[in-house]
This record gives structure tokens, C-alpha cells and sequence, in this order.
């Protein structure tokens, strides 16, 4: 009778775990998840977090499948063509930048009633992670994923090179000309005062969002007081947030403009080289290599300097400096539900057991090699971080805390088009030196994407 | 009687003979046909049938995601109205030019060059000259996207060694499409190298002795003798490079992904974009069409224009 009781009540650890075994039984005995992961490879921490959900659901396989790519796009271009070509996928890794293009081509299962079924499961995941991440997982009023890891553009910046140059650390409230004013001690040295490569997330876009300006005019879509009331009563400013709608181009405003010709006057005055292409890993390796004294940088990079071979006291992070105003841009990520699964209930159960704070960490967090940032706020502790560093971890979920306008990537639903595009005339305009006939382009290209 | 008797045992064995013949021709004709069988259903299902379902694919509009809708020619009208798409035509065929005339212009030139050479020596140069045609273009292209890098690539960093200024291989509109140019030539060139190897080879010795003896200078003799006989060979060479280089891809997408801006954007790049990134699978049949229809008109062009220049050895009187 006492384990009956105890089996009643919602939160306890052998509550869950009765009903996780009550639910394995229920389910069919030979399921297999097969799950899409971007990577070339499946990490040792990944598939002990599969063999450990094995070991709870023992009716159910998973079968994690790494889809290697340069960036988000070519994974998802990837996974699609699979999809299209009738690979059974049960649940694929979806990133800011995927979220709703899966969400408006209603390729990915709102995860809505599935929520609130488990409501006394999640509150103490809803609990502890950000509103803001959990916003830009909905569309149209849903929820399309539980965000297990983010990651915001902080400025990292080289302590050695900074040491030498007499640099103290910036104030957390530094601006623009502070910025301008330490990176100059770098002007046609050997090392650069400031690197960066050309992608959406994390590029010159840091500064468009400090100079508050976007591609796209920002909204919100209605809807999402379900989630709202029941897991964040007392967050008012996403109260009646039905997830991030990305509305008309913008591209080619000044604000926008003076952004991009910020970077061709530091490239101009010696400051910063020509960006390259990319994803970043280039970039990570020279700033390991000592070659860059400040850049752009999420949580992931406390992880890639740290295999790159930097000590944990070899660079550091601050908020991104300050221009009209001190906004951030950041992506999150987790796992969405494919419509086509045949097990959708077994995918949800895989997605809800990754929440926990063990799998993110097995995921993405310590135990990983702090590879991405926690969603779950009591998870980033300096003991998380005394391996890898940084000094100043706490930076990564004060962007979230302290800057109530940090904001995600505009990630549209034709997110893939707009990131082409962006590169197109990103390098179009570091090729021609002209900011605003490029943006005007990008205006354009986007005007005939957004009708 | 006699006569007529051996005429009609004559006949009658001539019959015989012409029927078993006929068996036997039939016989063989069916044993062909069987062993042909295999390559013509791998040509049907693997080349002819992709060709037709992409012909037929280009007047539907897909997503992948839901059922084919049937649209009519309106993605050739988009596609007629598509800048981009047309500008990566024009971007590819100033590629394609660039790439075959210098792989048939080097590889001519190298060709002469080493059969000039020792036959020990001739047979290093055509094993290295061949080399990087062995090699994926994916892989080549990695490794000369960090060799041409603006900032660590190796290349400017021996300008920097010779005083030179660095140059922005990647960088800029001009540098990017001469580096790609020189990239895949770099890695064809072994493949026109060996054909006028063999070619040159092939060209009659007498004639050049004999224009030679006519009082002919060296650069006479191979304008007017060895350039016509190996003619059909530069044909060739022409077509096929002129086919691959219209469907350039991998270098253009690993070294500058199209950029910067559009200025190595080609066709298959935008074929490529259209269906997996944007996924209009439909719009990106179409393209593939237009770029079919292309090479194929360029192809006859071609073949026109060289009744006028090659020369077919025997067909002297004709």
C-alpha cells in the first residue's frame, strides 16, 4: 500500500520511475527511436545517455544517427532529403535555426498536450530554465521542443594578450567606443584586436542587435497562455507569447548599415582581418593559437577552447559591449518530435528524461565537455566550469537574467533562404566595401522570401 | 538436265546455307541482345529514367514535404525571370571558357613538352601529370580552400617570403574565380595531357618529314600538320570539357560556397540551393533542364562548327 501511495504521488524519483516502468510495459516490446543528430560522430556521453533511457524503457532501442554538416542549414538539409527519401526518423536535433521552418511545414509535433499530461513532471524542468529559451521553441501559440542547451553572443577575449597590453577586464556596462579603445592596441600587430566569421548567429548581427536594429521586425505571435499560466505565472513579459514572429525585412535600415560598415572600419584602421566563411572552428583555433584578443563567443566555446588546448584561465568572457543599447542574440536547442514518428509516445519520453540535469550534462554540459551552455540555470556552477573555464561562467545566464531584451536569432520559417542570402551579400559587401548596396540587395532578396 | 539438276541442288544447298546462316545470325543477334541486357536496364533505371523523372518533376511544384502539385511551365516562366539563376548561367560559361581553353592549351603544351623528354622521364611526368585526377575534388578542394586562405594560407604566405603583397584569393570577385578556375584545371589537366599524349603519338611521322623536307618551320609543321591530325582529339577534348565545366560544383561550393556575393555562383549551385536548401524540388528540375538543353545545344554547336576544322584522316575525296 505504501508503494502504492508513493507510486501516486507526482514528484518523487520513485514515482517516475514507476511510471516509467508502467509505461515501458505499454509499450510495443520492440520499439525502436531512431534520433538525428548533427555531428560527424556519436559521442561516448550521448550514447550512455541512450543506453541509461534503455535501461528505464527496456521496451525501447535508440538508435542515434549522426548526420555530419558544416552548419544548421546543411543538417537540416540533410535530415529533409532523408525524410523525403522515407527514412524512418523518430526525432530529430533542432536548433533555433530549424525551429520554425519544422514547426510552419508542420513537420515537427507540437508538444502541447504532451506537456500538460506530464505537467508535475516538468515544473521542476519549467522551473529552472529561462522564459526566453522556452519562447523560442513555440510557434503559433505551441511548443515545439524543451530546449535542453543555449547559447548567447558573449564577447571572449584572450587574458594573456590582454595581460600584456596593460588591459584590465571591461565593465559588465562597457560600450561600443570601450571596445573600439582596447581593440586599437592590436592595430597591424600580429594578433588582432578582433576577429569574426560570417554566419547569422554571432557576426557582425552582435552589433546590429547592440546598435538595436534586425533583419526582420520582431513580433510575437499570440496564443501560448497555456504554457504561460502553468509553468511561468509570475513572467509577465512573455505572458501572452505565442513564440517569435519574424515579420518584414529590415535589412538595409542605418541602424542596420552603420553595423556591417563597423566592421569594414575596424577591418580599415588594421584592427580585424577579412572574415572567412564558416561555422567558426578556423576562429576558435586561432584565437586558441593566441592569433585573436576578442571575439564572439557562446557558452560552446568554453568547451572548443578548452580541447583546443587553452587552460581554463587563458581567456575569459563579458557581455557583449554596449552600442545604442546592450542586447544580445542567442539560439537555443533540443529535440522535436518528427509527425511521421510511429512511436511519437516513446519520443516523449525520451525527450522529457534529456531534460534532466544528469542528461543535459551528459548532452552538452560537464560531463560533455561544457560543449554548449545548460539550459537548466543550476547547472552552470563553478565546479561545472572549473575544468574548461571560463573565470566568469556566471556571464552566460546573466545575459539571459539581465538583459530582458536578449533575443534569438532571427530564425524565420524560411530560415535557410535568409541565411544563403545573408552570406551572399555579407560577402558581397566585404568583397565590394559597400555596406549599403549590399543590404539593399539583402533587402530585397528577403522582401521576395518574406511574400 | 544435269545442268538444271546441279543448278537446282545448287540453289537448294545455296537455301540451306542462307537459311542456316539466318539461324545462325539470329542465334547470335539474341545471345547480343541478352548480354546487352544489363547495361541497358542499368542506362534505363539508373541515367534515362532520372532524366525523365527530372523532366517531369520540373512542372510540379514540391516541397518534399507535401503531395506534387501540377504547375505547368510556370517554373521555366520563373526561372526565365529568376536574375540569379540566369547570372549563374553567365558565371558558369565564363568558367567553363576559362577552364577549356587552358586545360587543352596546357595539356597540349605539356604533352609536347614530355614526349620530348626520356622514356623514363615520360613515364614520371604522365603518372604525375595524372595524379590528381585520382583524387576526389571534394578532397582537393579542402585542401586548397586553406592553401588560398587570404590570412593562413600557404600560398601568400611564400608571397609574403618573395616581398610580394598578399593577394585575396577567396576574397575578391576576380581572385575567386581564377582560383577556382585554377583549381580544377590544376586537377584536369592530366586528363587532355594523356589524350594528346596518345594523340600525338598517333600522327604520322612521314608527314612531318615531309613538310619538313618542303622547307617548313617547326611551329609551320605543327600548325599545319601535327594541329589537323590531332583535330579530332581536341574535339573531344573540347566537348567533354566543355560538358563538365557547365556542371561545376564542388569547387565553387567548399571554397567560396558561391561567394563572394554571387560571384562564383554556378548553375548546379543554384540547382543544388534550389531543391535541398529551399526545397523547391520542382524549380530545381527545371533548372536542370534549361542546363540540359544547354550543354546539349553548346554540344551540337560544336560538332557543326567542326566541319570546318577537324580534320578525319581517309576521308580524303570525300
Amino acid at each position: 500500500m505504501a508503494a502504492g501511495l508513493l507510486a501516486a504521488t507526482p514528484g518523487t524519483a520513485f514515482a517516475q520511475k514507476t511510471r516509467a516502468v508502467q509505461y515501458a510495459r505499454s509499450l510495443s516490446s520492440t520499439a525502436e527511436l531512431v534520433i538525428a543528430i548533427f555531428g560527424s560522430e556519436v559521442s561516448s556521453s550521448l550514447k550512455e545517455l541512450a543506453g541509461d533511457f534503455s535501461k528505464v524503457y527496456p521496451g525501447v532501442t535508440v538508435k542515434l544517427v549522426p548526420y555530419p554538416a558544416a552548419d544548421w542549414n546543411g543538417f537540416f538539409a540533410k535530415v529533409l532529403t532523408q525524410l523525403a527519401a522515407g527514412v524512418q526518423i523518430d526525432s530529430v536535433t533542432v536548433a533555433t535555426e530549424g525551429v520554425q521552418l519544422f514547426a510552419s511545414e508542420g513537420l515537427a509535433l507540437p508538444l502541447d498536450s504532451y506537456v500538460m499530461k506530464d505537467k508535475a513532471a516538468l515544473t521542476n524542468y519549467f522551473d529552472d530554465v529561462h522564459p526566453v529559451l522556452v519562447e523560442a521553441m513555440m510557434y503559433q501559440g505551441s511548443l515545439f521542443l524543451l530546449p535542453t542547451d543555449f547559447n548567447a553572443g558573449n564577447l571572449y577575449y584572450d587574458t594573456s594578450l590582454f595581460e600584456k597590453a596593460g588591459i584590465e577586464r571591461p565593465a559588465d556596462n562597457w560600450t561600443q567606443e570601450d571596445f573600439v579603445n582596447i581593440v586599437k592596441h592590436w592595430t597591424n600587430q600580429k594578433a588582432v584586436g578582433w576577429d569574426w566569421v560570417v554566419r547569422l548567429w554571432g557576426s557582425w548581427t552582435s552589433w546590429m542587435y547592440a546598435n538595436d536594429a534586425n533583419l526582420l521586425t520582431e513580433g510575437r505571435w499570440p496564443g501560448g497562455s497555456w504554457l504561460w499560466k502553468n509553468f511561468y505565472p509570475s513572467s509577465m513579459a512573455h505572458s501572452d507569447s505565442g513564440g517569435w514572429r519574424w515579420g518584414a525585412p529590415t535589412a538595409n535600415d542605418p541602424a542596420v548599415v552603420e553595423a556591417l560598415q563597423f566592421m569594414f572600419e575596424l577591418q580599415k584602421q588594421g584592427i580585424a582581418p577579412s572574415p572567412d566563411v564558416g561555422g567558426g572552428t578556423e576562429l576558435q583555433g586561432l584565437f586558441a593559437s593566441n592569433k585573436i584578443a576578442t571575439t564572439i563567443g557562446g557558452g560552446f566555446w568554453a568547451g572548443g577552447l578548452h580541447a583546443a588546448g587553452m587552460g581554463p584561465s587563458s581567456f575569459d568572457v563579458q557581455f557583449f559591449p554596449a552600442w545604442k543599447v546592450q542586447k544580445h542574440l542567442f539560439g537555443t536547442a533540443g529535440y522535436a518530435i518528427l509527425k511521421q514518428s510511429k512511436n511519437p509516445d516513446a519520443a516523449w519520453e525520451f525527450l522529457k528524461y534529456i531534460t534532466s540535469a544528469n542528461s543535459i550534462s551528459l548532452l552538452v554540459g560537464a560531463k560533455a565537455g561544457n560543449v554548449s551552455t545548460p539550459t537548466r540555470r543550476s547547472m552552470l556552477t563553478a565546479a561545472a566550469y572549473a575544468d574548461t573555464g571560463p573565470k566568469h561562467w556566471q556571464v552566460f545566464y546573466d545575459t539571459l537574467d539581465k538583459f530582458p531584451n536578449t533575443a534569438p536569432i532571427p530564425a524565420s520559417p524560411y530560415y535557410e533562404a535568409l541565411d544563403t542570402a545573408f552570406i551572399q551579400r555579407t560577402t558581397q559587401a566585404l568583397s565590394g566595401g559597400n555596406a549599403k548596396s549590399a543590404l539593399d540587395g539583402l533587402q530585397s532578396d528577403l522582401e521576395k522570401l518574406y511574400k | 538436265m544435269v545442268a538444271q539438276a546441279t543448278a537446282i541442288q545448287s540453289h537448294t544447298v545455296t537455301s540451306k546455307s542462307r537459311g542456316s546462316l539466318t539461324r545462325l545470325h539470329a542465334k547470335e543477334a539474341r545471345m547480343g541482345a541478352l548480354l546487352v541486357v544489363p547495361t541497358v536496364c542499368g542506362i534505363v533505371v539508373f541515367t534515362a529514367g532520372p532524366i525523365v523523372a527530372s523532366f517531369a518533376l520540373s512542372l510540379f511544384r514540391w516541397n518534399v514535404i507535401n503531395h506534387p502539385a501540377f504547375i505547368g511551365l510556370q517554373n521555366y516562366r520563373a526561372l526565365i525571370h529568376d536574375s540569379v539563376v540566369l547570372h549563374a548561367f553567365m558565371t558558369t560559361a565564363l568558367m567553363a571558357g576559362l577552364i577549356v581553353t587552358l586545360q587543352i592549351g596546357l595539356g597540349l603544351g605539356l604533352a609536347i613538352v614530355v614526349e620530348r623528354r626520356s622514356k623514363r622521364l615520360r613515364k614520371i611526368y604522365r603518372a604525375a601529370f595524372f595524379f590528381p585526377l585520382m583524387t576526389s575534388a571534394a578532397s582537393i578542394s579542402i585542401v586548397m580552400t586553406y592553401m588560398f586562405d587570404d590570412h593562413f594560407g600557404v600560398v601568400n604566405y611564400y608571397l609574403s617570403l618573395l616581398h610580394l603583397p598578399d593577394v585575396s584569393w577567396l576574397g575578391s570577385t576576380v581572385g575567386s574565380v581564377a582560383t577556382i578556375v585554377l583549381v580544377v584545371v590544376w586537377q584536369q589537366v592530366g586528363f587532355t595531357f594523356i589524350l594528346f599524349v596518345a594523340a600525338l603519338g598517333n600522327v604520322p611521322q612521314e608527314l612531318v618529314e615531309a613538310a619538313a623536307v618542303d622547307g617548313a618551320s617547326g611551329f609551320q609543321r605543327f600548325r599545319t600538320v601535327i594541329l589537323a591530325m590531332i583535330s579530332p582529339t581536341i574535339l573531344f577534348a573540347a566537348t567533354v570539357g566543355v560538358i563538365n565545366s557547365l556542371q561545376i560544383f564542388d569547387q565553387a561550393y567548399i571554397m567560396t560556397s558561391g561567394g563572394p556575393g554571387d560571384a562564383t555562383n554556378t548553375v548546379v549551385m543554384q540547382l543544388y540551393e534550389a531543391g535541398f536548401e529551399n526545397l523547391k524540388f520542382g524549380y530545381a528540375s527545371a533548372i536542370s533542364v534549361f542546363l540540359f538543353i544547354a550543354v546539349l545545344a553548346l554540344t551540337a554547336l560544336q560538332f557543326r562548327l567542326s566541319r570546318r576544322w577537324v580534320y578525319y584522316s581517309g576521308m580524303e575525296g570525300t
